[in-house]
């Protein structure tokens, strides 16, 4: 007995060091290390996934649609996992319009991938389909894909955007991701659930350019036509709105038709159509007199250190005023006035039209052109720039500087966006003319409209650009192009620049051709003007009031008033929206302490100044100090707190 | 006595009854609800794609580098502006 109690006693105390055993394990497992097991648990069962926002569309002014975010699929096929391989293989084939022969000889191995991408449309039939798995993304479609493609821009191969208003505007257009949660089965597939979501993906913004789909058709049309006809380099067409700044076409082309970004980066010597600038110089320091005349020189002028001659002098008078040394585009006429400005004065009436700075139009790595100070000029300067030589300027910045005439003297801020809505439909910006500086005073720009009106009107150098019913105001200008060894023979840019109409101009218009093979600005870049305005007056086109160059009135307006708004008045903007700067020369810096570099250097370029940055960051002060008043045109240097670079 | 504790036993398995499929109506309704959702994004996404594509079609067909081909294929041309008539609107009359 005392044995058998004994191996009782046994049994039970193994059983209970066994029990216990197993109760301190559960301990363990629960409460010590219970936390590790659970997220383990948590990570195999589910999985944190990353939700990709929609990129804001772009769309020209009147909404026509020019880049947008559409959802694209790959598929993948699991041999293993088809129900019916006879039946599924050809389903797969047609709808994603691929050979069922190669689907059957790919997919010989277990698992098929095709990266397509293949649209929503194709693969709908598909989804749920055992053994069929689809993979969504997003990308960005281009309904006209070459419809301004510098401008607008496209992504890099790493689906990031790398040129153009998609990178300028990625942090607009870009929105931010998403995250959730998803349940997992046992072999890893995402289970229909209905998802944690740990944060709402945030939509971009949409953003409106300025851009006029019809105008920039026209635009991109006829200049790709007149390379072609004219055996052209390449060539730039601007359309800018003077009363807003709003740029309302933009194309550059290259002789192998591709779009470039040219009007914004690619700079030229102006040549005749620089005269204006000068002829505006005089005008606000009153040195010359309506009847002040100079004499022609018949053509040939000899000067110490060079010789100025003037093209056809047999079609110029032999003595000229100003207006009509501008209406027959004469080197020495043009010249002989400019020689009663003082070298500062005709600098800063140059810069002042916006010369040898960026526009800060909404572009990215615009060219500032080239103004050289008067301190580096030589003997031959003043009178090189009088005629538009020996400064650069891109085909934007000219536009820029005309528009100052149209408007009355001012310079605006050239811009491409016009409208930022974001996820909502909220208008987040809203694009109001940017008055930069006066220029001049109303009734110079008046007097310089007035001379233009003569470059189109008979005797004048831009007849082939009038119009017949509508006035048209311009400047031919054909300038000698530069290459790698100078001056290049026989090679020019031929350029038009045009205040359409005359009065109360609603477009400026800058034609610009490369070595055309059709000779002088009046025989290329001004008919190619004509055409396109005669194409802009014919079109549907938002971008035009029509009612002022209207020369017949309808029939009394005694029946029932239109709906579709063909009765209503476009086009009525407060002009100027904000108190301008006046024309004194001399300006007080503004405080940028604080400021992103960027910012500070926009609000300087605003005021009038050249910039000269040192290091990056945030600004901590500027030469000459905030505060001191300064010319127009001074170099400021702003410093910054990170010291870097040259 | 033995009724009542069966009594409390049958309450309480038919409470625990009644919640778990509570909950699994719940659950089912959310997977039912998550499927439509997503066959609703992909019905959708199919009507951006399609309407992407027509915008194409339609981009294409209306730009100038078709259709001036096609009309002057025609006999059509572009007019000058001396054939051009813009109206002025005449103001409206007071009533």
């Amino acid at each position: 007995m005392a044995r058998a109690e004994k191996r009782l006693w046994v049994v039970g105390a193994s059983l209970a060091v066994g029990f216990s055993a197993l109760v301190l394990r559960a301990a363990q497992i629960q409460l010590l290390n219970g936390g590790a097991y659970a997220a383990r648990a948590e990570a195999q069962r589910t999985d944190s996934i990353a939700l990709p926002a929609r990129r804001g569309a772009i769309s020209d002014r009147t909404g026509v649609p020019l880049a947008t975010t559409i959802e694209i699929y790959h598929v993948g096929v699991d041999r293993g996992e088809l129900r019916d391989p006879g039946s599924d293989i050809p389903l797969i084939a047609r709808q994603l319009g691929l050979s069922e022969r190669e689907i059957r000889r790919r997919l010989r191995r277990k698992y098929l991938h095709l990266e397509g991408p293949f649209m929503a449309a194709q693969v709908l039939p598909l989804r749920g389909h055992p053994g069929v798995y689809l993979t969504s993304d997003l990308i960005r479609s281009y309904p006209d894909p070459d419809f301004a493609r510098a401008v607008i821009g496209r992504p890099s191969e790493g689906g990031r955007p790398s040129s153009g208003l998609e990178r300028e505007l990625d942090s607009l257009l870009a929105g931010a991701p998403g995250q959730a949660v998803v349940i997992k089965d046992g072999r890893g597939r995402e289970l229909e659930s209905p998802g944690r979501l740990q944060q709402f993906p945030v939509p971009g913004h949409d953003v409106m350019l300025t851009l006029d789909a019809t105008l920039q058709d026209i635009a991109e049309t006829a200049l790709s036509e007149a390379i072609d006809r004219l055996r052209a380099d390449g060539g730039d067409v601007v359309m800018l709105d003077p009363r807003t700044g709003e740029v309302l076409a933009l194309a550059s082309r290259s002789a192998r038709g591709a779009s470039t970004t040219n009007a914004f980066t690619s700079v030229f010597e102006p040549g005749s159509t620089a005269k204006v600038f000068a002829a505006a110089a005089l005008l606000e320091a009153d040195l010359v007199a309506p009847a002040d005349s100079v004499w022609g020189e018949r053509g040939t002028w000899v000067l110490k250190h060079r010789t100025i001659h003037d093209e056809h002098p047999e079609d110029m008078p032999a003595w000229m005023t100003l207006a009509d040394a501008i209406a027959v585009s004469s080197n020495i006429g043009t010249v002989k006035f400019a020689e009663r400005l003082a070298p500062p004065q005709q600098y800063r009436m140059l810069r002042a039209f916006g010369l040898g700075a960026p526009t800060s139009v909404e572009f990215p790595a615009e060219s500032r052109g080239l103004l050289p100070q008067p301190d580096r000029w030589s003997g031959t300067t003043a009178q090189s720039l009088a005629i538009g030589y020996e400064l650069a300027v891109t085909p934007l910045q000219l536009a820029q500087a005309y528009a100052v005439i149209a408007n009355g003297g001012l310079l605006l801020r050239p811009a491409l966006v016009k409208q930022v809505r974001d996820a909502r439909n909220r208008i987040v910006y809203e694009h109001r003319p940017e008055p930069v500086r006066r220029v001049v005073r109303l009734d110079v720009a008046r007097s310089l409209s007035a001379m233009l009106r003569g470059v189109v009107a008979e005797g004048g150098t831009g007849t082939s650009a009038a119009l017949r019913t509508v006035e048209l105001a311009g400047k031919t200008g054909t300038a000698r192009r530069v290459g790698p060894d100078g001056y290049e023979p026989g090679e020019h840019t031929a350029v038009f620049a045009a205040l359409f109409p005359a009065d109360d101009p609603q477009l400026v218009t800058v034609v610009k051709l490369d070595s055309p093979r059709g000779g002088y600005a009046a025989l290329t870049a001004a008919p190619l003007t004509r055409r396109m305005l005669e194409q802009a007056l014919a079109a549907r086109s938002e971008g035009l009031d029509r009612g002022p160059m209207a020369r017949e009135t309808s029939a009394p307006a005694s029946g029932p008033r239109r709906r579709d708004g063909g009765d209503r008045t476009r086009h009525v903007v407060a002009w100027p929206p904000t108190p301008v700067a006046d024309s004194t020369p001399a300006r007080r810096i503004p405080d940028v302490s604080g400021l992103p570099l960027r910012e500070a250097v926009g609000r300087l370029h605003r005021v009038g100044f050249q910039v000269r940055t040192v290091g990056l960051g945030k600004v901590i002060g500027t030469t000459p100090a905030a505060g001191n008043s300064a010319a127009t045109g001074t170099v400021v240097t702003v410093r910054t707190a990170t010291r870097g670079g040259p | 006595m033995a009724p009542r504790g069966r009594f409390w036993l049958i309450l309480w398995l038919g409470f625990a009854l009644g919640v778990l499929a509570w909950v699994n109506a719940r659950q089912t309704a959310s997977v039912m609800l998550a499927r439509d959702v997503r066959e609703a994004r992909t019905a959708r996404a199919a009507a951006e794609s399609e309407r992407a594509t027509l915008q194409r079609r339609l981009r294409t067909a209306g730009s100038r580098e078709v259709l001036i081909p096609r009309a002057e294929a025609q006999g059509l041309r572009l007019p000058a502006d001396t054939e051009m008539v813009t109206l002025r609107r005449a103001p409206a009359r007071r009533r």
